[in-house]
């Protein structure tokens, strides 16, 4: 069975995508309608965890079936909302990977993961946040000679935070969470993710603020180590992510998130421009981060990263939307990687319980020629209230 | 002939068909907008979210006259078609139609407004028009003023404007929903392309 999951990790890891997307689909996409922020729909400022009532309905509106969300009124959901104080729900994603590479056979994984997450307002501005996650095959960052990947098994707790909102646009976190990052998409297994530790079990003890306003979004964090790190390289740091929308008419996000980590292997900095653009029914999603390396261990050396991420996505209904991507990662020597993908989506939100998607990914090794496609179709599903 | 007196012959050519033209055009032209683009924004109470809507489907005519002291406009008359306002998403532009323009009788009257006259101050580039009218939204009718940007290209003209709807003043309650509520002010834009109405012969208005 480990055999299994480190053949299927290594295959994934070279094919560099298909991995479950932990958020099944949220909707950064929503800038195309002027919705600049999470804030606006999600419990969390930074979004992609449970929405709120008025996300509901924006849940519900996006979808094929185009309903009006009406709050349940099934007594006993009712009683476990605690009057309406928890908002909670369990959602799986279900997803059949092909991939291959090149001079490999075509491998299928098939991943299910359940997650079970909960927001309980306790009150005067008190909320706290919990994501437990369950699996049947993990999905770990590529395992690189100077990186290894967090493990957590088959079962572990993504989010366990505290929060306190004060007003409208003012919110203080602590606790365990993945890092802000500025493309808010949910699919992990990008470069700009899965390279830069921000993979689905990178969840640092973290605090972290979010003030945010009509044109602006300012973030600045400091996190320890989550606790799952491979030894070495617990790591913790800080820094800002910060966000503006330049034209002040709710299309045109452009932010910057900074960060530098240290552990005992190594220290990093991270510079990541990135931008949100939305134009009705179509937008772009762009960013570019470089990182600098500085490794104690194996060998002391420093390096240099760049990854880039470009999308532009249409939605031809507001249910179906369509992505087309483009992926590169470069690294220096003495690792020297060099990587180009590029990738199509279409996901279809049939109601705000089930949502389809389908993804295709080509990437090559522009190093070995290596040439590695993958396919995924993915179910999701979710309880609504 | 030279290069030179065929460009001279040609510049008095055409100077002499301009005078011709503008000594035969009517002092009065009936413009006609068809396919404007009208456009609204609102802001709510949440900060990040502010609801944007658009038509393509602006009709209007006016007439124009030009004066010594620049354009003046009569009879100016716009309508916009509440089933052509469109926000992106289906169910919002149902509560929009639901309760922003449906009247008590339960029915949704086009967005119409009119204006008996206006004149319009010169610049360099274009003339700015202070329009004082009657903006009607459910079917009644309340004083509504708008600033029209005009600049003449050819005959045809090109225009924008800005303006403020006050939903109070209709007595329509800003629509809420799980809480986001919108203001009370829309800010509306306008753009669109007035050109000369076509004119009829007897013959051919006999026909029709």
């Amino acid at each position: 069975m480990n055999r299994l999951l480190t053949t299927a990790a290594v295959v994934l890891g070279a094919a560099g995508g298909g991995v479950l997307q932990q958020s099944a689909y949220s909707l950064p996409t929503m800038i195309r309608l002027g919705y600049t922020d999470c804030a606006s729909c999600h419990k969390s400022p930074q979004g992609g965890g449970l929405l709120n009532e008025y996300g509901r309905g924006i849940d519900e509106a996006q979808s094929l079936r185009a309903a009006e969300y009406k709050p349940t009124d099934n007594s006993i959901i009712r009683g476990l909302s605690w009057g309406g104080r928890i908002t909670q729900d369990i959602r799986t994603v279900t997803q059949e990977t092909l991939s291959s590479a090149t001079g490999k056979a075509v491998t299928g994984v098939l991943r299910n993961r359940w997650m079970y997450r909960n927001a309980t307002e306790l009150g005067k501005g008190f909320r706290v946040s919990t994501v437990v996650n369950i699996e049947n095959e993990e999905a770990p960052r590529p395992l690189l000679k100077y990186e290894r990947p967090d493990r957590v098994g088959n079962a572990y707790v993504s989010t366990a935070l505290l929060s306190y909102r004060r007003g409208n646009n003012l919110e203080f976190s602590v606790g365990r969470d993945q890092l802000p990052s500025g493309l808010n998409v949910s699919d992990l297994g990008l470069f700009i993710k899965s390279r830069e530790r921000m993979g689905y079990y990178d969840a640092p003890t973290q605090a972290k603020m979010f003030w945010w306003g009509k044109r602006h979004m300012v973030v600045p964090y400091v996190y320890a180590p989550g606790g799952n790190e491979p030894g070495g390289e617990h790591e913790g740091g800080g820094g800002l992510l910060a966000e503006v929308d330049v034209f002040g008419k709710h299309r045109t996000v452009v932010g910057m998130n900074m960060l530098r980590g240290t552990a005992t292997n190594y220290s990093r900095t991270q510079v990541g421009p990135y931008a949100r653009l939305g134009f009705g029914r179509w937008g772009v999603f762009a960013e570019h981060d470089i990182t600098r390396r500085s490794l104690v261990r194996p060998t002391a050396v420093s390096f240099d990263q760049q990854a880039s991420y470009a999308q532009v996505f249409f939605a031809a209904r507001e249910w179906l939307v369509a992505y087309a991507g483009i992926e590169r990662l470069s690294v220096e020597k003495p690792y020297a990687d060099h990587l180009v993908a590029g990738r199509f989506d279409l996901v279809a939100r049939l109601n705000s319980n089930f949502t389809v998607g389908f993804s295709s990914r080509v990437q090559q090794n522009m190093i070995t020629g290596a040439i590695g496609p993958s396919l995924a179709l993915q179910v999701a599903f979710k309880t609504s209230n | 002939m030279t290069r030179k007196s065929v460009v001279t012959s040609f510049i008095s050519a055409a100077g002499f068909a301009a005078i011709l033209g503008a000594a035969s055009a009517p002092a009065t032209s009936n413009i006609s907008v068809d396919s404007g683009t009208a456009a609204f924004t609102v802001n709510t109470n949440v900060s990040a979210i502010s609801v944007k809507g658009k038509s393509g489907a602006l009709q209007g005519k006016v007439q124009v006259r030009q004066t010594s002291e620049g354009l003046k406009l009569e009879q100016v008359e716009a309508v916009v078609p509440v089933a052509s306002l469109n926000t992106g998403m289906g169910i919002r532009d149902q509560h929009m139609r639901k309760f922003i323009f449906t009247a008590p009788d339960g029915a949704t009257p086009d967005l119409k407004f009119s204006a008996p006259e206006a004149s319009c101050t010169p610049s360099a580039k274009e003339n700015i028009c202070q329009i004082s009218g009657e903006l009607a939204i459910r079917g009644v009718a309340k004083p509504f003023n708008i600033q029209l940007k005009v600049r003449e290209n050819g005959t045809a003209f090109r225009a924008s404007a800005s303006g403020t709807v006050k939903l109070s003043d209709y007595g329509i309650e800003p629509p809420s929903q799980f809480g986001v509520k919108t203001a009370n002010e829309v800010q509306l834009q306008l753009e669109f392309t007035g050109k000369q109405a076509p004119t009829y012969s007897a013959s051919a208005a006999v026909v029709r």
